[in-house]
């Protein structure tokens, strides 16, 4: 504190009663220390009483539900233990599923954030209409899940929709695209159909990677493709690795599969392709369709640890190869 | 003309034709991509406007023959379309409102005050960000209606309140970069925390402050499983009914009315986006990485 800091405290009685004593320069630093920390847990009291109530109660009630048969109604629900953990690993749509949701990410994930990358780097090119072509490319990721499922399911209906209209016009036959197998690679359209997300992400980090290293590399003599693979992908690894690990989670938490489905029960599990039957419909099916709270609260957990150890190894495996340009600490 | 004044000229024009070829090609894959990406959505609005024969007809019928612009107003009349809408809009404006408030107050905590256990919380923060929210919202559901909250607006309430990790991440990046002197002339001055950061800090995120909200209520809007689980067929939002409510009383269902009513139900969320744009836009990108 400065001597005019100082002075201007003891001009207002108020001010010095609240820091709780004379404003002598090392008390006051004590308490307005203890302030600060009273301060920090008041303004993110919120956010951990939340965090608290609305996520770790139902998870660990959901861990006590997965030893148990409770299904919602029926009174006489019991204590199973592991049961549930072993039927689960014994059903053979548990491993299915599984596997498809795996493949699913896999795809899905990869190739929309190539997608992205691509796009991001042509419209950061001097182009006319940049910003159009942005906006316009970026449009359809805000397009919410359920317009998107219909549009898809419009645009693919095996008799009037535009996509066998094209291929019946070149001669190939009608395809039914909503039905198994065809299904996955309308559900992973609909993931690339969003690649506009990516593309905004990697842009941002594109305009921060510094003109200089660009020109250095042009005098030096690197091609276009080197430039991308030697100076713009390294300088966008966070960026890659934030949209792996976010892409990742939304592809096993899709509800796509469910608004691709024809309408049918009000839950439309049934009516899912096997092809779309991820691992998030087999936890649907036993939820709702079955009302295995449950079993289904053990299949929600073994996927949060699956998660969590997915997620774990990425960053492992990714923490040598990921640049971080800027120490964001030090940034400010 | 000789061959040494006949090189260099040639190979000016050379490179310019390649110049322009390679930007033909660049505009031409640009396009298409962009015709591509607008293609479903123009499907859906040329569904909106087609008969039910033509929408079953095989082979396709590209074209409607006349636009049934009508199908519009009967997707209106034939679900309580508005009252629907409405049901979205207040959920939408209830979290947006409280969760942009909350997610601030929580970024500042994060951004400008200091406590033990302050970097563990961060990275329970950062965490949970990770954390699918299917996983917990199937259980949340069932605890939800033990407590009496189904068919209630109160959870959306409950989550507004308890600040959203992506946005108070947003606005702690925002707030730390504010200079310190603005907070040290205040508490000189007698004010506490809560009226710096209302008085100081929260004016001067505008930014911050509408990209959060504009965020948080293109989710609400575009949430299907959370209404779809919570909410009875009455109190439910415009995405539930959208999906389930265009069907005739023997149970198909009516695509033409269910293309119409999705347009109606996205057109407002492209609108939002393409006006707030810019900050829309810088909140997604901050997020993402910085």
């Amino acid at each position: 504190m400065t001597v005019d800091q100082i002075s201007s405290v003891a001009d207002r009685p108020d001010a010095a009663a609240r820091a709780g004593r004379a404003p002598a320069v090392g008390g006051s630093r004590t308490s307005m220390t203890a302030r600060r920390h009273r301060a920090f847990y008041m303004f993110t009291s919120p956010w951990i009483i939340g965090f608290l109530l609305l996520t770790v109660t139902p998870m660990v009630y959901a861990l006590w539900l997965s030893f148990t048969t409770f299904d919602g109604i029926s009174p006489n629900w019991k204590y199973v233990g592991l049961g549930n953990y072993r039927e689960l690993l014994n059903d053979p749509v548990t491993w299915d599923s599984l596997g498809r949701a795996g493949l699913f990410a896999l795809t899905s994930v990869p190739l929309s954030i190539i997608a992205g990358l691509v796009l991001a780097v042509l419209v950061n090119r001097p182009i006319k209409a940049r910003g159009l072509f942005r906006t316009l490319l970026y449009l359809p990721a805000v397009v919410p899940p359920v317009g998107a499922g219909l549009a898809f399911k419009l645009l693919f209906d095996q008799n009037s929709g535009a996509s066998n209209g094209v291929l019946t016009f070149f001669g190939f036959d009608a395809v039914g695209w909503l039905a198994d197998p065809y299904a996955r690679y309308v559900l992973l359209m609909t993931v690339l159909w969003g690649a506009g997300n990516v593309m905004i992400i990697s842009l941002a980090g594109l305009q921060d990677v510094p003109r200089e290293l660009h020109e250095a590399a042009r005098i030096d003599g690197a091609s276009a493709w080197r430039t991308f693979r030697s100076i713009t992908v390294p300088l966008l690894s966070p960026v890659l690795l934030f949209q792996t690990v976010t892409g990742m989670i939304a592809s096993v938490q899709t509800i796509m599969p469910l608004l691709l489905a024809p309408l049918g029960d009000t839950s439309g599990i049934t009516t899912v392709p096997q092809s779309n039957y991820l691992y998030m419909m087999h936890v649907f099916a036993q939820y709702f369709a079955l009302g295995r709270y449950g079993y289904a609260s053990a299949l929600l957990w073994v996927l949060f640890v699956l998660i969590l150890a997915v997620t774990g190894l990425i960053f492992k495996f990714t923490s040598g190869a990921v640049f971080y340009n800027v120490d964001p600490e030090a940034k400010k | 003309m000789t061959a040494t004044s006949l090189q260099p000229k040639s190979l000016t024009t050379d490179a310019r034709v390649r110049v322009r070829a390679k930007r033909l090609v660049l505009y031409t894959i640009l396009v298409s991509v962009t015709g591509l990406f607008l293609g479903p959505f123009g499907w859906l609005i040329l569904s909106g406007l087609k008969t039910q024969g033509e929408l079953a007809a095989s082979p396709v019928h590209w074209l409607p023959d006349v636009f049934q612009w009508h199908n519009f107003a009967d997707a209106f009349h034939q679900i309580d379309f508005l009252g629907y809408a409405r049901n979205s809009l207040v959920i939408a404006l209830i979290y947006a409102t409280l969760v942009t408030l909350s997610s601030a107050w929580v970024g500042f905590g994060f951004a400008r005050l200091d406590a033990p256990g302050k970097k563990v919380l961060f990275g329970v923060l950062l965490g949970s960000m990770m954390l699918p929210q299917m996983v917990t919202l199937l259980p949340t559901y069932l605890i939800f209606a033990k407590v009496g909250m189904v068919d209630t607006y109160w959870p959306w309430v409950l989550w507004g309140l308890s600040a959203a990790p992506y946005l108070v991440f947003l606005f702690r990046q925002f707030f730390a970069g504010m200079p310190r002197e603005l907070e040290e002339a205040a508490i000189v001055d007698g004010c506490g925390y809560a009226t710096i950061f209302w008085r100081i800090f929260l004016p001067q995120s505008w930014p911050v402050l509408s990209a959060s909200f504009i965020i948080a209520f293109t989710w609400t809007w575009g949430d299907y499983i959370a209404p779809q689980l919570l909410l009875s067929t009455d109190r439910t939002t415009l995405a539930v009914a959208v999906m389930t409510a265009y069907v005739n009383d023997g149970g198909t269902p009516v695509p033409e009315l269910q293309a119409a009513a999705s347009v109606m139900y996205v057109v407002p969320i492209l609108l939002i986006f393409l006006i707030a744009q810019r900050g829309f836009v810088a909140g997604m990108s901050t997020s993402g990485l910085k």
